[in-house]
């Protein structure tokens, strides 16, 4: 073996010299978390999906009630109770307008002389449900983002107080916690709405009223977990002021877990909104919510299905996609706590 | 001797002061670290080494005692001005290199976090070539500023640790157990690192560490503690070949040597707070044995320390 070697050309070898320098090098392109949480929430197809779904249900919440000459808070008698009839489908027998009179499966446009096209049919008032459902959308989405945008507020403020000062004053504000959470929110909520005027605000400030509290005790885990981290401390050393520690240090380390939690509780307010309205404690006709939509419907269920449809297929579309972009951000943002 | 840069007076932390649990963290401990040297800080865990530490820069607010920097006493001061410039003057190495960077932020916003702070440089061209100066002092790449911290091995990010320390140019620096977190082999590194920045701006180092042979190695002089007390101070060479107090006698028989016949006869000492049978009236303090050789002992240890 060592013979070979000694007989091998010394042209066939290349001297090399390697720099030092080099040694630190890391080849890896840098990713900042953002970057990293966007490449493993693109692996996961239902809440890709889900994000598709609600992009589509929030333009047609603003589109929507456009698409149609109808106004959605036009009462019209005479054009009662009409099924869904779309052009194009009505020839394959799905949405054509067929509906029950009395005990015959008739279509009613015909009956009635209606020329026009009512895609998702009209109400017991003859209003169209297609600018109605879309309108509904709207002010239910507005309600849960607007509610959810002051739980985050006032849950980040309260916690994050809570746990970054500490002590006595994180006593005392968690012992205020406990008793609000002492209380039925059911109760709390009916008290408001007895109390307030009804409308879109009230609603949003009784879904809010209890509903930051969530919130702040999971900022204030967060904020006591990372204050005695030692990066802290090494701003600390450095320095830092307050702000500074609270605007660089803290905030962009539970912002992750504050809009993961986010999108948890925008459904749970769709829903809590929801279930004031069908039970009568929500919005006041004409204006409409998906909630309300469904409290019109369900009285009509056995000869009207369609007025129940649409509205209840829209809700639970919507709780899963928030729910699937939930998950999905969860497992993205926050690998560690996968399972 | 040299100048006496820091000095620590009585100093105490007590936590939950009071109370059923009160915990004495650190209990009445003297001592003064002089200009340019390395002081060695060792005991066992929990013996309240990085409390000590954290006092003294300020993390905590110590409940007694007085800590003088330069002839200021540190922990009076309410302006924030003279705070600010402590802050300069004192800076921290953490001991775990995992948690002390801010995995959000980048290397570059990591290490001119100071700068930032104190104003120190103008404009984003001067702050960009500072951090790169920096990081070649620590031996690592200026491309490596627009990196995130988990993308460095626990060795690069010690350093990017003291890159950070460093920033501010500070006099004095707390290097809290700054290697037990690292391998065998990064330990040297990083204590290199430290040894070499020494000489070059005359830093003074208060290392907290329990990793007796590596205090060895860097500390001028050292000082054991035990359950909040400083129990013996003195010159490294000293404290390693005529170590007084039982407790210290006990921690270096500890020691492990690579040498198969000396660890067979190896005697491992226990120690036991009983063993001094002090008496109620016996008063026990810090007592000067050999010139700045100190340790805890009573008058009657004291003389018998003195015959020996």
């Amino acid at each position: 073996m060592t013979n070979n070697l000694e007989k091998l050309p010394k042209d066939s070898f290349e001297r090399i010299t390697i720099d030092s320098t080099h040694a630190e090098k890391i080849t890896k392109p840098s990713l900042s978390f953002w970057q990293d949480a966007w490449l493993r929430i693109r692996k996961n197809k239902a809440a890709i999906i889900s994000m598709f779904i609600l992009a589509f249900i929030v333009i047609m919440a603003f589109v929507g009630p456009y698409m149609v000459k109808f106004d959605p808070q036009e009462v019209n008698v005479t054009h009662a109770n009409l099924p869904p009839k779309i052009p194009g489908l009505e020839k394959w027998g799905i949405a054509d307008g067929q509906g029950k009179l009395g005990t015959k499966t008739l279509d009613i446009y015909e009956v009635k002389k209606i020329d026009e096209y009512y895609w998702f049919g009209t109400d017991s008032l003859g209003r169209d449900l297609f600018s109605r459902l879309w309108m509904g959308t709207r002010i239910s989405l507005y309600i849960a983002l607007v509610a959810a945008i002051i739980d985050v507020f006032i849950g980040v403020l309260y916690g994050g107080i809570s746990a970054y000062y500490g002590g006595r004053t994180d006593d005392i504000m968690q012992r205020i916690v406990e008793v609000l959470i002492g209380i039925p929110t059911l109760v709390i909520v009916i008290l408001m709405l007895l109390v307030m005027e009804p409308g879109i605000w009230a609603i949003i400030i009784a879904i809010s009223i209890t509903g930051w509290i969530g919130m702040s005790r999971i900022v204030r885990g967060q904020v006591l977990k990372f204050k005695n981290q030692e990066f802290v401390l090494a701003a600390k050393t450095l320095g830092a002021s307050d702000s500074r520690i609270i605007g660089k240090h803290l905030l962009p380390n539970i912002m992750a877990i504050i809009i993961i939690n986010m999108m948890f509780t925008i459904p749970t307010a769709i829903f809590f909104e929801a279930f004031l309205s069908f039970i009568g404690l929500g919005l006041q006709a004409p204006a409409a919510s998906l909630g309300t939509l469904i409290n019109d419907g369900y009285k009509f269920l056995e000869y009207q299905p369609h007025m129940l449809f649409f509205p209840a297929v829209l809700i639970s579309l919507l709780m899963i996609a928030f729910n699937l972009i939930g998950d999905g951000l969860r497992d993205a943002l926050d690998p560690k706590m996968k399972d | 001797m040299a100048k006496k840069l820091l000095e620590i007076k009585n100093l105490k932390q007590y936590f939950n002061e009071g109370k059923k649990n009160e915990v004495r963290a650190v209990d009445d401990i003297t001592f003064d670290i002089y200009k340019g040297e390395t002081l060695g800080l060792v005991g066992e865990s929990g013996c309240g080494k990085s409390t000590t530490g954290r006092t003294i820069i300020r993390l905590y607010n110590a409940t007694g005692g007085e800590v003088i920097y330069d002839g200021i006493d540190v922990h009076n001061k309410k302006s924030k001005k003279d705070l600010k410039m402590f802050n300069r003057k004192m800076q921290m190495i953490f001991q775990d290199p995992y948690a002390s960077l801010n995995p959000r932020m980048k290397v570059l916003d990591i290490i001119a976090e100071g700068l930032d702070i104190h104003g120190l440089v103008k404009g984003t061209k001067e702050r960009t070539a500072r951090v790169n100066e920096l990081l070649e002092t620590v031996g690592l790449n200026r491309e490596h500023a627009n990196r995130y911290p988990h993308e460095f091995s626990g060795g690069q990010r010690q350093r990017l640790g003291i890159a950070r320390a460093l920033a501010v140019e500070p006099e004095f620096i707390i290097a809290d157990e700054p290697i037990s977190a690292l391998d065998v082999s990064i330990q040297a590194q990083v204590v290199n690192l430290l040894k070499e920045l020494q000489e070059e701006k005359g830093l003074t180092y208060l290392f907290i560490a329990h990793d007796l042979s590596m205090v060895k190695y860097i500390s001028d002089r050292i000082g054991v503690m035990y359950f909040g007390k400083l129990v013996e101070i003195g010159p490294a060479e000293t404290l390693y070949t005529a170590p007084l107090h039982p407790y210290t006698q006990s921690l270096l028989s500890a020691i492990p040597l690579p040498d198969p016949n000396y660890e067979r006869n190896r005697v491992r000492k226990g120690y036991d707070p009983k063993s001094h049978k002090y008496l109620d009236d016996e008063e026990v303090t810090m007592r000067e044995v050999t010139p700045g050789h100190f340790v805890l002992c009573s008058q009657r240890e004291f003389d018998s320390f003195k015959k020996a």
